[in-house]
């Protein structure tokens, strides 16, 4: 009887396993099928194109992608009248008609090979961009610059250091972070308004690329 | 008649809406009889037992009045429609009626910024309402928009306005319009500038007076960043 009732939970865990796993797969091939659009600007690899002014997503977690994603659709990330790039993106993400289309091109983003772009900014100090870190981003982003869930704060090493760059200018220019509905953006604004200036933004860049080499 | 599809908003709407009923009715009507003569050749002249097909060269005067004379009395017609459209054409985009507010609209892939002037009732000072994908207007009051492109050619398209106007990075275009029924209508990108351009749109809010002050009164100024701006040349 014992066996008997051993043999069919293992039976039952199978057939659920295996189902989750084909849900999971077909999430993954819907996500697939809906990047499509982002690919046309982001690559079809999600490793970015400075010239479609469009940053590397490849290595961010899915929770982070659905974060942003939701804020654009919200309006409450890309409706600043001097946010160029987000006023493109911000339209883009209304393309996403439901929560589960959002979450599954969110899961296959995540799901794509971690990708470090190459670096195209010139002139930051890496050593005099790690007492930066240590001293403004270490808290919430970690010493490994990998991100911490629980601080929603996004994995750096794997973005394109110009969009970095182009971030802090936002947050320092009241363009991001400004909007009262952002509550983990108003805490990014005043962390990077205690960079002093544009050379400090590029040493701290600098370094966080160096993690990576 | 295109007014129980789509509302009449603007001072000029009804006479665009009048040009295009008058083209509608002539072409219409030459459509419907061609195309009755036509049919009605087509049957009267089917194939008939016993009877051989003849070929006509058409070169006799009265066969040639088949074409002459339809060909000028189209021409008449032609005259209607052109004296129509340019009399539309002069006071819509000829005439600059004196303004008594103006609005920047800025274009950019796919967003449009609406650049309000604030409580002064001036634009280009600091107390400026810049807001993305909403323009307050009053009714009846008659606005002068001066039309940019951040980055490619849009298309500032008002439907209820019966107003399109392109929008050319570079150059700052002058237009009007005035308002003249309260509502909430479409503003959309009527040049296909990317592959955002459907997604394109924003909402023009027609106010009263009390209701556009009290509007006003909510709103705080927004500086409009620099950086990505390109320089402006009055056209």
């Amino acid at each position: 009887m014992t066996r008997a009732r051993i043999a069919v939970a293992c039976l039952l865990a199978a057939v659920t396993g295996a189902l989750a796993g084909s849900a999971a797969a077909e999430d993954l091939a819907r996500g697939e099928a809906l990047y499509g659009l982002c690919a046309q600007c982001h690559g079809s690899e999600a490793t970015g194109s400075k010239l479609a002014e469009a940053p590397s997503l490849a290595g961010l977690p899915q929770w982070y992608m659905e974060n942003q994603l939701h804020k654009f659709q919200d309006r409450t990330r890309g409706e600043h009248p001097g946010d160029i790039t987000g006023l493109r993106m911000a339209p883009m993400s209304r393309a996403l008609r439901s929560d589960e289309d959002l979450s599954a091109v969110a899961a296959y983003i995540a799901s794509l090979p971690a990708h470090t772009p190459e670096p195209l900014l010139v002139g930051g100090d890496a050593a005099r961009g790690k007492e930066l870190f240590s001293l403004t981003c270490v808290a919430c982003h970690g010493a490994d610059a990998m991100g911490n869930q629980q601080m929603s704060s996004p994995p750096l090493r794997y973005a394109s250091d110009w969009y970095l760059y182009r971030s802090l200018e936002k947050f320092r220019a009241g363009i991001r972070g400004a909007n009262p509905a952002d509550t983990v953006g108003a805490t990014m604004r005043p962390m990077a308004m205690t960079l002093p200036d544009e050379q400090a933004m590029k040493d701290v860049i600098a370094y966080i690329h160096s993690l990576s080499e | 008649m295109i007014e129980h599809f789509l509302p009449a908003a603007s001072s000029y709407a009804q006479d665009i809406d009048n040009l295009f009923t008058l083209i509608f009715t002539l072409v219409g009507f030459w459509l419907v009889l061609t195309e009755a003569v036509f049919i009605y050749l087509i049957v009267k002249f089917r194939k008939k037992d016993g009877q051989k097909a003849e070929y006509y060269t058409g070169e006799e005067k009265h066969l040639k009045r088949w074409i002459t004379v339809p060909h000028f009395l189209v021409l008449i017609c032609d005259i209607f429609i052109l004296v129509g459209a340019v009399n539309v054409w002069y006071n819509v985009k000829q005439q600059l009626p004196e303004a008594d507010e103006i609005v920047r609209v800025i274009g950019q892939q796919w967003a449009w910024t609406f650049v309000h002037a604030g409580p002064d009732g001036t634009i280009d000072t600091d107390d400026d309402i810049a807001i993305v994908d909403e323009l307050h207007v009053k009714v009846g009051t008659t606005y002068h928009f001066k039309l940019e492109a951040r980055d490619v050619l849009h298309s500032f398209s008002v439907p209820v306005f019966r107003l399109k106007q392109d929008a050319v990075p570079g150059r700052v275009i002058t237009g009007w319009f005035k308002p003249t029924k309260v509502g909430e209508h479409d503003v959309q990108c009527a040049e296909i500038c990317g592959i955002g351009h459907g997604l394109m749109a924003a909402r023009i809010f027609i106010e009263t007076p009390e209701e556009h002050a009290a509007w006003l009164a909510g709103q705080r100024p927004i500086a409009l960043a620099s950086a990505n701006t390109p320089q402006r040349v009055e056209d």
